[in-house]
């Protein structure tokens, strides 16, 4: 039978993959809405015989937005991918910040919603590290979770890497201002993060503002 | 005839932009917003016949946006424009004195149907 740990990651988990889920087709399908407004309207100049501007730059103006819709639901498609493989093999060597940042590209959507703006300052030369990455990014996502239901709106969350005593940090930068009701309470002290952090052998230092992640480079 | 006056309310900017085209081209005069506090600021300043709001815009719940614009003016037809998701909000968009509601690709039909039915209906409200 699974412990209580077992059973509030398996819960966590679900809730992440339908967060991620929801997201991810509320932006496709606002990707495959604007395509098919593009190519209504060139249908609609066509028959309606709105004549084109300049020769034919209006309609090459709406196919190039056209092309954009379609790279950057490619882009999407090509990060929601990499995160369900994620969940492939327990352990792995992975880059932390393609990690963080395919984690960025499928909350983006939960952020605007949230007039919250995620950002990342990532140092480039990181060693990978030998890990979970799928808990790495569950661990973040629901830090980034509760910081987004106590920020206000126009505030900003950043994800910084570095690397510091041979251990690879991740925090996770608060900047803003906080709603009313969260500004006292600070953030939770949830057993699920602690299990979780114990999964990754990592530390965890928390503050209001500022959330700090250890990892180490290896398991072993 | 005069034009029916709609006010599309949606966050993303080129969609908003290449249907209020569309609509433009059969003849509604189209402002568009991306945000709540830019639509209600176009709602108090243009008094639009019919709004086509998204339910998911930043700045205010697009429940919220839509129990504000109906408090300030109840003959403002409001169309939602959802997800296929959104089920829930779009039951309490109807309750909240929506209009009507319209699916994410939209049927640019179904629109322009839905929006002179509104506009019939607050021509003889």
């Amino acid at each position: 039978m699974e412990n209580k740990g077992e059973r509030d990651l398996r819960l966590l988990q679900l809730r992440f993959i339908g967060k991620i889920l929801a997201g991810f087709t509320h932006e496709s399908k606002n990707y495959i809405a604007i395509v098919k407004e593009s190519a209504g309207l060139i249908g609609d100049m066509i028959q309606l015989g709105e004549k084109a501007g300049d020769g034919s730059q209006a309609y090459l103006e709406i196919i190039h937005s056209i092309e954009e819709q379609i790279e950057k639901a490619t882009d999407l498609f090509r990060h929601l991918n990499r995160f369900s493989h994620r969940m492939d093999t327990e352990l792995c060597t992975f880059n932390v910040n393609e990690t963080l940042e395919e984690l960025i590209a499928l909350l983006t959507r939960v952020a605007r919603q949230k007039k919250i703006k995620l950002e990342k300052d990532f140092q480039q030369d990181i060693p990978s590290i030998n890990n979970n990455p799928s808990l790495l990014q569950l661990l973040v996502f629901h830090f980034l979770e509760e910081q987004f239901t106590r920020l206000d709106k126009d505030s900003s969350l950043m994800l910084k890497t570095s690397l510091s005593n041979g251990s690879v940090i991740v925090q996770i930068i608060a900047k803003g201002n906080y709603l009313e009701a969260e500004s006292e309470k600070g953030l939770s002290n949830n057993e699920i993060d602690d299990y979780i952090i114990d999964q990754l052998r990592g530390i965890i230092v928390k503050d209001n503002d500022l959330i700090s992640i250890s990892l180490p480079v290896s398991l072993s | 005839m005069s034009q029916t006056k709609v006010l599309l309310v949606d966050d993303e900017v080129e969609f908003a932009s290449a249907l209020a085209e569309r609509l433009q081209l059969r003849n509604y005069y189209v402002h568009t917003a991306n945000n709540a506090l830019e639509a209600l600021g176009l709602v108090y300043k243009d008094r639009p016949d019919v709004v086509i709001l998204d339910l998911r815009i930043p700045g205010m719940d697009g429940i919220e946006t839509l129990k504000t614009i109906k408090k300030y003016d109840p003959s403002i037809e409001v169309i939602m424009l959802t997800g296929h998701g959104d089920v829930q909000s779009v039951q309490e968009g109807m309750t909240s004195g929506a209009f009507e509601y319209i699916m994410k690709p939209v049927d640019i039909g179904e629109l322009t149907s839905k929006i002179d039915k509104a506009q019939k209906k607050r021509k003889e409200g």
